[in-house]
């Protein structure tokens, strides 16, 4: 390798088939081959590296809002990652509160999602109007379920209160509710002032 | 004898044969950067096939230290071939490694301990920053970036999981990663 060598970069696409171990072993070989004779290709395979470590931290955290999978919450579990779970029925409520171990906070809207095509949800709405909108969310139909994972730093500051989460169902632009959850929030000093 | 200037001024084969040929007790700058341009692939290798950044630190010591010393034993007869030679070792330290890794996390197991990941490679980030990336992103693509990269799931899996095709889960995660390297580092990417 020396500072004039080139070679065609490899796409961020293909790296990560390579570092998710997609590829073949001979696409992979060959693909090794080339990082290991080229500078350009290990700053970028490095980077995605460094990337997938930084989600890790930020997700062990409880730092990330995103919608997941059931089986990506098992696996959490399944690493140790300690977590503040609850299990909302379609228009039900829950009451919540998020200790001081708790690592990430998990949030299951129960819902009938069978002939839904796309779902938004629509967090801490205050007279029908969302404070944010989480569009075009995935999620398996099969699952009856949305799963949400809150930033946890958020939740902590809260005051006691009560948030209202709503899924929708956007057909032909328009928005149809398939269930509102009620979350009414105690921070846990509240709880256990006497402790 | 190279000094530092001239050995960072040499590709790998030039390097390569410069430790070889060097007299005994002397070629040390141009052992110090072959070792510190293969550490970093060495450790990447290591990351990719150990998932285990303890055991991809343990692989960059013995291949870069195997590196050294067939060099300077002339045992590599064609120096222009190091980054063959050290893919090569790679493959089979990381065996066993291999092994070794899962009698480590046996002994976890079984005992318990501090099996915390050290950071890997040498490139540090903005935490704060990749959050703030993240949560622009399309929210198909930020689900499949966090579910992929917490612990390294391929396309099949992540698509099981949300009832997408592959094919569509490698297409959101493409755009995500570009989206967000772009937010990363706006001058860097194309």
């Amino acid at each position: 390798m020396s500072a004039t060598h080139s070679h065609p970069d490899i796409d961020v696409g293909v790296l990560a088939r390579y570092w998710l171990g997609e590829l073949d072993a001979e696409r992979e070989a060959a693909i090794e081959r080339h990082l290991f004779e080229c500078a350009t290709c290990t700053d970028a395979l490095e980077a995605l590296a460094v990337t997938a470590q930084g989600i890790r931290e930020l997700v062990r955290r409880g730092a990330v809002l995103a919608v997941v999978s059931d089986a990506f919450v098992k696996r959490l579990c399944a690493q140790g990652v300690r977590l503040n779970e609850y299990r909302v029925p379609r228009d039900g409520s829950v009451n919540c509160t998020v200790a001081p171990d708790d690592e990430v906070a998990i949030a299951r809207l129960q819902a009938p999602l069978g002939d839904v095509q796309r779902v938004d949800v629509l967090l801490d709405v205050t007279a029908g109007v969302p404070h944010q909108r989480l569009e075009d969310v995935p999620f398996d139909p099969a699952a009856g379920e949305i799963v949400v994972t809150p930033r946890i730093a958020r939740l902590r500051a809260l005051p006691a209160s009560t948030a209202l989460v709503r899924l929708v169902a956007v057909r032909a632009g328009r928005d149809e509710i398939i269930g509102e959850y009620r979350f009414h929030h105690t921070p846990w000093s509240e709880l256990h002032h006497g402790e | 004898m190279l000094s530092a200037s001239d050995c960072a001024d040499l590709d790998d084969a030039a390097l390569a044969r410069a430790v070889a040929q060097a007299p005994a007790g002397e070629g040390r700058e141009a052992e110090a950067e072959l070792c510190r341009r293969f550490a970093r692939r060495v450790r990447l290798y290591g990351l990719r096939h150990l998932r285990d950044s303890h055991a991809a630190a343990d692989l960059a010591q013995h291949v870069l230290l195997t590196m050294i010393e067939s060099l300077r034993a002339g045992k590599i007869r064609d120096p222009g071939q190091i980054a063959s030679f050290v893919l090569g070792t790679c493959r089979m330290v990381a065996l066993d490694l291999r092994r070794t890794s899962a009698r480590r996390s046996r002994l976890l197991e079984t005992f318990g301990g501090d099996d915390e990941e050290a950071p890997p490679p040498q490139l540090t980030l903005d935490h704060d920053r990749l959050r703030e990336c993240l949560e622009r992103l399309p929210e198909n693509e930020r689900s499949v970036l966090v579910m992929s990269f917490y612990d390294d799931q391929p396309a099949a899996v992540i698509a099981r999981e949300l009832a997408l095709s592959e094919g569509n889960v490698r297409v959101i995660r493409h755009r995500g990663l570009r989206r967000l390297r772009t937010c990363m580092d706006p001058r860097g990417a194309s």
